[in-house]
């Protein structure tokens, strides 16, 4: 006799488990939950449990109380509103969110102005402008504030050393223009412009020209049309790109050092550090919570505002037929004026680095104060004492590039290993509980300032139980993968939200083990995609510096840090050579990762 | 009198013509129609026309005012030219609703708060959109959005409208419709309508005028009859009219004054022509529209059904004759078993003779069976 049928509900929990498991896409997915829920759950938990603990020195013999005991001291002395609240909190704060909201507008401003320009006028030299302008955004942000200080530097004010300004023709900006609030806003502004210009310039390629010819035909002039349709239907993208200029620019941390310190102006980024690093780890923890709520708060408006009707699909109809508007007479002055602005700053800055680093006494640009000693002096030779030799000759040097890149490497494999299998199971099982889990947990990291982030991870290695990783690799390579795999996974998803079912089942009708149908014929479907998808955290970690300056063992552990101890210290020169070879190592990547794929950031609107 | 006259216009992207010395006449209030396959550039002289395109040679006169004029280098902006336009995909501003769609020309002539209202309000009423004022278009459907779209464009009360395929994107029962609501529209509004589209059937039931292009070229310029009933050569022929029309070849054996021997699936037949032509090669093709070529008892042509395709008011029927196929139209419901054996006949008297090498149309006429 056979038995009957029994319904699903009523099978036995074994069977359902292995049907469950019977699916690569489920094995994979419950990995990454439990990973990334130890890899991001548990910093943040063993950080808000931080924020609450009395920790060893400074707080212990300030509060009088035992290592480890409860207490809301923290709290109570951050947000007391005395004048030591003010200095170490309320004043970093007013000043982050200054930068932060300048930066935002004026990224937009130029990345607005420059991609309507370039989409919708009759400009000339539209490709040198558009692939010039956005090439700032490849180099590291700091490198615009370093240029900055090369520049307009003086005897006047902060260290007292002579910049390019002062020297060519005598002239010595005052302080709020060197250092402060306001070169800040400029340096992350135009960093962050390129992002404003291709997100927007984007919209603006894609947006349906019939919309504003309707509006000519109707008789509504140039500026009419620029205002009541052309910047309200680009308005949703504008306040999504505002809001991640401003993240960006509030969690910012290499900016404010090279712009604040001289002047012992904080930001919020640049205080968390001071204060763990000055022994008040449990404030310190509270700022980094402080940045990672702003972080939420600010993606959580930026969710609902793109959720809302307000945002607008115009990609339809014959749109390739954009009738530019003629500059006319302005069309050289204008194409000029952007020459001169996007080579001063993507082209200058490389310039002046290059002549920083060779310079003996800053500000004296004569070529007898010429050497090249910053890069290959050996020990007899060598100016100052920074280092025994040039940074070329330099042992300490290249072991630290070496670390950097294996660093890179190392991520790489694991953030584009795992973005992409992330993105395969996602897609595979979209719509359940556990594929929307995984995704928003691999989300996670990008809401966290990198600063904040690095802070956590502190807070778990001076733990005791994971004392072991305190200053190692290892912890620089898991905190690393972490926070870059928000970009990795997302990228993941919607390559394989390409690839249509019906490629893979195709397969599976074969008999094609899984492993077989991802390395045959899914990954090289969307080869291109997964590639960058491996070399875009190269070149994160190649500029990286807030993440890792809590981390490393020593300062001169990593090139981006040991570019920062050099600042600090005051090796100007050397900074400036480091900056350098940075740029061009990043630049190489960025050129290998066009030829390999195709993809790049320069990429982008095209002229 | 809004009439609208291109003289010698010529359009090209780089070395890809586009448009090639287009010389038309669209009268006052006519409803002339662009018509070719996609890509003969009729969108592009409906824009040219319009000025949202810049001719690279030619003239084009508005109401007897030059509005392009490549010799004189004068070109009047869009704005200046008094006209409306209805695009393919409504173009209907996203961010404002329906009201304020509507308003928005309006407003840019400076017209007072409740005048705009009254006029608003005639336009909702005219198009039965009233309900739908405080919407947004993403919250109309595709027909709903088309009425605003033509809401918009008839609010300035244009003297000129210009529409780019306007009903394209609808789909059958609501375009059929909307059809018979332009034509009304026409009438009612008093202005000229330029419409461009590929439909075949929307050209010949909406316009007073047929401008057939292809290629960039113009091929005919007649009323939508002439164009079926005489068409200029065998592009023209096979475009306008569904099932297309019936290509038989055949040779020239001799000439009479205004007739002609041919033979055709070896049958000799006397073609007479309405008018004299000169010359007439060896080599010829006789068009036969398919409600031309009834199915008899009894008939000179001898074929096997290929296939038969019912749509309830008529029959196509397709028939193999000699390896040619062959299309006719029965009415009603027919159906006749595959590969029978049926008999047709060639009747009426606008039957078209091509030169079998150009295309080129030389008589209309009709023939009988020696």
């Amino acid at each position: 006799m056979t038995q009957s049928y029994q319904n699903p509900e009523k099978e036995p929990l074994k069977y359902r488990i292995k049907a469950f498991f019977a699916k690569p896409a489920n094995i994979l997915l419950v990995v990454f939950l439990v990973t990334l829920i130890i890899l991001s759950l548990i910093p943040l938990i063993t950080m808000l449990s931080n924020m609450f603990t009395v920790h060893i020195g400074t707080e212990k013999k300030l509060y009088r109380m035992d290592v480890g005991s409860f207490t809301l001291k923290h709290f109570q002395r951050l947000f007391a509103g005395d004048d030591w609240s003010r200095v170490n909190f309320w004043t970093p704060l007013l000043n982050s969110f200054i930068v932060a909201c300048g930066s935002g507008v004026l990224g937009i401003i130029v990345g607005g102005t420059v991609a309507w320009f370039i989409t919708r006028s009759d400009l000339k030299c539209k490709s040198f402008i558009s692939s010039v302008f956005v090439f700032p955004y490849m180099m590291p942000a700091w490198t615009l504030a370093l240029f900055w200080t090369n520049m307009f530097q003086n005897s006047k004010v902060g260290g007292g050393n002579v910049g390019m300004v002062e020297s060519v023709f005598g002239i010595c900006m005052p302080e709020w223009f060197v250092y402060g609030i306001f070169p800040m806003i400029i340096v992350i502004g135009l960093h962050y412009s390129p992002f404003a210009y291709l997100l927007i310039g984007g919209i603006l390629k894609n947006m349906d020209a019939t919309l504003e010819e309707s509006a000519t035909i109707l008789k509504a002039s140039r500026w009419t049309i620029i205002k009541r349709i052309t910047v309200p239907i680009v308005i949703p993208a504008i306040l999504s790109t505002f809001l991640l200029i401003f993240s960006s620019g509030f969690s910012s941390y290499t900016v404010p050092v090279f712009l604040g310190s001289a002047v012992k102006m904080f930001t919020l980024s640049t205080k968390m550090r001071a204060l763990i690093q000055a022994g008040y780890q449990g404030q310190g923890y509270i700022i980094a919570f402080v940045s990672i709520a702003m972080g939420c708060f600010i993606l959580g408006i930026n969710q609902w505002f793109t959720g809302k009707r307000k945002s607008f699909t115009t990609v339809t109809g014959k749109s390739g037929q954009v009738s530019l508007v003629k500059l006319r007479g302005a069309n050289w002055p204008i194409s000029i004026i952007m020459i001169i602005f996007t080579v001063f700053f993507a082209i200058v800055p490389l310039v002046s680095f290059a002549l920083e680093s060779v310079i003996k006494q800053p500000g004296n640009y004569r070529f007898s104060n010429m050497t090249l000693d910053f890069w290959i002096g050996t020990e007899g030779s060598t100016y100052e004492t920074g280092m025994i030799s040039g940074i070329l000759l330099n042992p300490t040097m290249w072991k630290a590039l070496g670390r950097q890149v294996l660093l890179a490497l190392v991520v790489a494999m694991i953030v584009g290993t795992s973005g992409m299998l992330i993105g395969y199971a996602c897609v595979q099982r979209r719509g359940t509980k556990l594929s929307q889990m995984v995704e928003s947990l691999a989300f996670f990291p990008y809401l966290m300032p990198a600063m904040s982030f690095g802070t956590i991870y502190l807070a778990v290695a001076t733990s005791q139980s994971f004392k072991f990783l305190y200053g190692t690799f290892g912890l620089l390579v898991l905190v690393a993968s972490v926070k870059f795999l928000p970009f990795a996974s997302r990228s993941g998803v919607n390559s394989m939200l390409q690839i249509a079912p019906e490629i893979e089942e195709s397969a599976i009708i074969f008999g094609t083990p899984w492993v077989k149908r991802m390395t045959r014929i899914l990954f090289p479907i969307q080869k291109s995609s997964i590639l960058s998808g491996y070399l875009l955290p190269v070149m994160s970690v190649m500029r990286e510096v807030a993440l890792f300056t809590l981390l490393v063992p020593y300062a001169r552990y990593l090139l981006t840090t040991m570019l920062f101890s050099f600042n600090e210290t005051g090796y100007a020169q050397y900074g400036s050579a480091v900056t350098l070879l940075i740029i061009v190592v990043i630049i190489i990547i960025n050129n290998l990762t066009n030829k390999l794929t195709g993809a790049s950031f320069d990429k982008g609107i095209g002229g | 009198m809004p009439e609208i006259i291109l003289e010698n216009v010529t359009k090209r992207f780089d070395k890809f013509v586009a448009v090639d010395d287009l010389n038309i006449k669209i009268e006052d209030r006519g409803f002339v129609t662009l018509l070719g396959p996609s890509g003969c550039g009729k969108t592009t002289t409906l824009r040219m026309i319009a000025g949202l395109e810049t001719p690279t040679t030619g003239r084009i006169l508005i109401d007897g005012q030059p509005v392009y004029d490549s010799s004189k280098g004068i070109n009047l902006p869009p704005n200046k030219r008094d006209i409306g336009f209805l695009f393919q995909n409504y173009a209907l501003w996203p961010h404002m609703t329906v009201f304020e769609n509507i308003s928005f020309g309006l407003e840019m002539l400076k017209w007072d708060k409740t005048r705009i209202r009254k006029r608003v309000d005639e336009l909702l009423a005219l198009l039965r959109i009233e309900q739908f004022e405080k919407r947004y278009p993403a919250e109309l459907s595709g027909g709903q959005q088309q009425r605003v779209a033509i809401a918009r464009t008839l609010a300035p009360s244009p003297k000129v409208l210009f529409m780019d395929e306007p009903l394209s994107n609808l789909d059958a029962k609501l375009r059929q419709e909307m059809r018979a609501e332009l034509k009304r529209l026409h009438s009612d509004t008093n202005s000229t309508f330029v419409y461009v589209t590929h439909d075949q059937l929307e050209a010949m039931t909406l316009s007073t005028r047929v401008c057939l292009m292809e290629n960039g070229l113009l091929q005919q310029y007649d009323p939508p009859l002439t164009v079926y009933n005489r068409p200029a050569n065998k592009f023209v022929a096979s475009f306008v009219g569904n099932p297309t029309m019936n290509f038989i070849p055949a040779k020239k054996l001799s000439t009479d004054g205004k007739g002609l021997k041919l033979s055709i699936f070896d049958e000799t037949v006397h073609f007479t022509r309405k008018e004299a032509v000169e010359s007439c090669p060896d080599n010829v093709i006789i068009g036969v529209r398919p409600e031309f070529m009834p199915i008899k008892e009894k008939g000179p042509i001898k074929g096997k059904i290929y296939s038969t395709l019912p749509t309830g008011m008529e029959t196509t029927v397709q028939v193999m004759c000699d390896g040619t196929m062959l299309t006719a139209v029965v009415f009603g419901s027919v159906d006749f078993p595959i590969d029978s054996a049926v008999e047709l006949d060639l009747t009426g008297d606008c039957l078209a003779l091509f030169d079998a090498e150009t295309g080129k149309a030389l008589a209309y006429g009709s023939v009988i069976f020696q």
